[in-house]
């Protein structure tokens, strides 16, 4: 099992709506202890009450989270985080409007000590078709999306259902199978920046709801070990309403314990400690007959053994 | 007040087309008092004590040299490093010859190494390019030394290779250097953002205080030897305002460095964090101009950027782009940037940007038409920096609305056939640094080194304008050649016109400050192609004359 922090990186052009995310996630009470490192110290606005200390480049916050600005030095701001007498659980990392995700995401990723989680780009239902096209910053906001995990389309209030669906189908145009959330008032989950609770290694606890969202979590254990070429395949046919699957099953090739992270259309395999419980979640927007679908098309990778499936299936919506 | 002197010379090419040669020029005070002949300033001579000099009466004198764009804190950095360049370089304490095959490489680093007298230092060269070198290995420089660390720094920093003691010595355990997919051990490169955690350990080498101000002090010779007395100090603060600002006032403010820094501040002080508290950035702004000495002095100018940089192929182009499909980069959104060139341009500031790309500057032009719609200004001498790629309409657009350049000249000597085969073709790349189009309508330009871009020796940029020779020799875009006359304009008087600072210097006339760069021949009376081989004597600053050692 990886001790690295993971990232979750919130990137999008100028205007696309980061500082309102961070600014709620920042002030949410999820019992997540998050570490948000943004560019633009002076556009953090969270409520006085919520703060627990302040000086002039950290936030402590009384949910456990911190805000601190990167500076100069992307690299030793992560530094500082993994210093910390206690380490955050998670890191959301603000990339400036004008990065390349792909480049921010190698750096950060593969920084001593942390990963990659997900790749975040917010994109503002107003205005992205026509950054989309502009003669300066096309190409580079055509990117930013393309290479998202999810996307979190904000704004969707201010243009009325109409022009948002509008969007979503130019969305999905420009990338097939694209992972969107709508976040109209910039609220992103925390099961959605950071997935499942990492805290629990089992994930056996209590799923947490997320309120005011249309955000789903479906959890399955599955009765038999699984296949991880079945699961790949399981994976890529997965309906783009599914945003993350992490889970823990046995792998019927090796018979180790594996745990599977999958944000977007990403997803690695890794090696778990062999005490872990078997379970997998969803986490995605779907109705309930497309999640559980979704989660049925994953638990039948069990293509090396004959016998039943699962045994146990929760589901908690709103 | 102190004695009048006298200067007599071979000849005086004074840079006012009003009087253009001369061959006496009394100085008093650090001002020039008047040019002319013995017999023409006999008025002056009758009435004030003086001494004739006639140290000088074999050479040639010049305004003192400017170079209106360069970077004295990336200069310090790296000049303590051991260079092995593609280019020849003449440092103050040896020359990196033009080295251009591998096994060149190898064997000058070979030879550095070997050179080394203490057995712990770690060797950090600079200067290394694929173009010229090839491949780099890790198992190429543990021939080298098994013991000692060797980092090979590429010259615009893309990647660093380094031998299994450097791997060792750097700070990430191995299996994180392992895992990350732009670090490759069996070769022993670190590219791209895989160079961060190279640089992680570097950086405590590089950034040591002593090692620094050795690094400036070179910085101070290399300059001198270019002949330079005013160079611009194109972005400050690099990242370090207070160690930098610290280092800049004891290693420039004393009386015996022969140079004044015109600072440009940033106009964005943290390029990430910009966050339209335009009031702050103003403030900022203004508050670092208080600090303006003679020596070191603000001009009420800011510098903003455009896309990215030109060694790196990071440029902004129009269409057709690159060969090979890549993209360039925007340093600052174009929002961003109109934002505070807004800002400044109503502030009455003078302001730069760095455009290397023609969309860049297409950026830049196309926010200096809506400003001059919005509140028109006269005299605003907007710059835009280095002109890399550009088109000839553009030039025109730069000219129709006031705009001047400070020039990279030096681009298309070292890049413009590597750019022709590797990056964008012949047309483009043979335009590149469109000095021609400069002069044939009339924009005011000034030639900067952008140290380490180019070295700073003005001569040398003069001779790429004069004869665009490109590094095989041949001549690559001979439209775009300039005449020695304005290629000698932008190292002087159009350069300091660049700095705001045309009052001044920049020209031999009564009332300037006497600032003179001395030579060994007259460049009107030398070929084109020696220009850069002039041998320079030294500068006299403010009156005072400072031979090279």
């Amino acid at each position: 099992m990886t001790t690295r922090i993971p990232i979750t990186i919130l990137s999008g052009y100028l205007g696309a709506g980061k500082t309102t995310i961070i600014n709620r996630l920042l002030s949410g009470d999820h019992g997540r202890r998050v570490a948000v490192l943004v560019n633009d110290f002076g556009a953090v606005n969270i409520d006085a009450s919520l703060i627990e200390t302040e000086d002039d480049n950290t936030i402590s916050l009384t949910n456990g989270c911190v805000c601190c600005s990167i500076g100069d030095d992307l690299g030793a701001a992560l530094d500082a985080q993994a210093a910390r007498h206690i380490p955050p659980e998670n890191i959301l990392l603000e990339a400036s409007g004008v990065a390349e995700p792909k480049r921010i995401a190698t750096h950060v990723g593969f920084w001593p000590g942390f990963e990659l989680d997900a790749l975040i780009v917010a994109a503002d239902a107003e205005t992205v078709r026509n950054r989309a096209n502009d003669k300066f910053v096309g190409q580079l906001v055509r990117s930013q999306i393309r290479h998202a995990d999810i996307i979190a389309l904000t704004k969707t209030d201010l243009v009325g259902p109409e022009a948002a669906r509008g969007v979503k189908a130019w969305l999905r145009n420009q990338v097939p199978n694209a992972r969107i959330f709508e976040a109209p008032n910039g609220t992103l989950p925390v099961a959605l920046a950071f997935g499942a609770d990492r805290a629990s290694n089992a994930l056996s606890g209590p799923v947490e709801p997320a309120p005011h969202s249309h955000l789903r979590t479906v959890m399955c254990v599955p009765g038999t070990g699984l296949s991880r070429a079945g699961l790949a395949r399981a994976i890529e046919a997965l309906p783009s309403s599914v945003h993350r699957v992490k889970g823990f099953f046995r792998d019927l090739e090796t018979g180790r314990m594996t745990l599977l992270q999958c944000v977007g259309r990403r997803h690695e395999f890794l090696e778990a400690p062999t005490d872990t419980e078997t379970v997998l979640v969803l986490i995605g927007v779907g109705s309930d007959t497309e999640m559980n679908g979704a989660m049925d098309l994953l638990t039948a990778s069990d293509a090396l053994e004959a016998d039943p499936k699962s045994t146990f299936a929760a589901r908690i919506s709103d | 007040m102190s004695q009048m002197t006298v200067y007599t010379a071979r000849n005086i090419r004074t840079m006012n087309p009003s009087l253009p040669e001369a061959t006496v020029v009394a100085v008093k005070d650090g001002r020039i008092i008047e040019v002319g002949t013995l017999e023409s300033m006999a008025p002056w001579l009758e009435a004030h004590d003086h001494v004739v000099d006639n140290r000088f009466k074999d050479h040639i004198l010049m305004p003192g040299f400017v170079d209106p764009h360069l970077h004295p804190t990336i200069g310090s950095m790296l000049l303590p490093c051991h260079w092995v360049t593609a280019m020849e370089w003449q440092l103050p304490d040896r020359v990196s010859p033009a080295i251009k095959t591998h096994e060149g490489f190898m064997d000058r680093l070979a030879e550095i190494e070997r050179s080394l007298s203490d057995p712990r230092e770690i060797l950090i060269s600079w200067g290394y390019h694929k173009i010229w070198h090839g491949d780099v290995y890790r198992k190429q420089l543990n021939r080298i030394s098994d013991s000692r660390p060797i980092f090979v720094c590429q010259r615009s920093f893309h990647e660093i290779v380094a031998n299994d003691a450097g791997i060792d010595w750097m700070e990430p355990a191995r299996d994180e250097l392992e895992r990350h997919e732009q670090v490759d051990l069996e070769t022993g490169r670190f590219f791209e953002t895989g160079m961060f955690l190279a640089l992680k350990s570097l950086k405590r080498i590089m950034m040591d205080p002593e090692r620094f101000a050795q690094g400036m002090a070179q910085m101070k010779k290399l300059m001198h030897r270019g002949g330079e007395t005013t160079v611009g100090d194109m972005a400050f603060p690099l990242t370090d305002e207070a160690f930098e600002w610290e280092m800049l006032s004891d290693n420039f403010g004393s009386d015996d460095a022969p140079f004044r820094i015109a600072i440009t501040p940033r106009g964005i002080n943290d390029m990430a964090s910009y966050g339209g508290r335009t009031a702050d950035e103003l403030k900022r702004v203004n508050e670092l101009e208080e600090r303006s000495t003679d020596k070191l002095r603000f001009t009420n100018s800011i510098k903003l950027f455009a896309d990215g940089g030109f060694n790196a192929e990071l440029m902004q182009l129009l269409p057709p782009g690159y060969i090979d499909g890549h993209h360039g980069e925007w340093m600052m959104a174009p929002e961003v940037f109109e934002d505070l060139a807004r800002l400044y341009w109503n502030a009455g500031k003078q302001i730069h940007v760095h455009c290397t790309g023609d969309l860049g500057v297409e950026l830049a032009l196309s926010v200096l038409e809506k400003l001059q719609a919005e509140r028109p200004r006269f005299n605003h001498r907007f710059t835009i920096e280095h002109l890399g790629v550009s088109t000839p309409e553009q030039v025109r657009r730069i000219k129709d609305h006031g705009g001047i350049v400070s020039a990279a000249v030096y681009y298309v000597h070292e890049l413009g056939e590597a750019y022709w085969h590797g990056s964008i073709g012949f047309e483009r790349a043979s335009q590149m640094s469109r000095m021609g189009t400069l002069e044939r309508l009339g924009v005011m330009t000034g030639f900067h080194s952008d140290f380490l871009v180019s070295p700073p020796q003005p001569l040398k940029l003069a001779w790429v304008a004069v004869n665009r020779i490109a590094e095989s020799g041949a001549v690559l875009g001979e439209r775009e050649r300039t005449s020695l006359d304005f290629a000698m304009r932008a190292i002087t008087i159009d350069a300091a016109y660049v700095l705001n600072m045309e009052n001044e210097i920049g020209s031999i006339r009564a009332g300037k400050l006497a600032d003179f760069t001395v030579l060994e021949a007259d460049p009107w009376e030398t070929p084109l192609e020696d220009l850069k081989d002039i041998p320079i004597w030294g500068t006299v600053f403010e009156g005072r004359p400072f031979p090279i050692k």
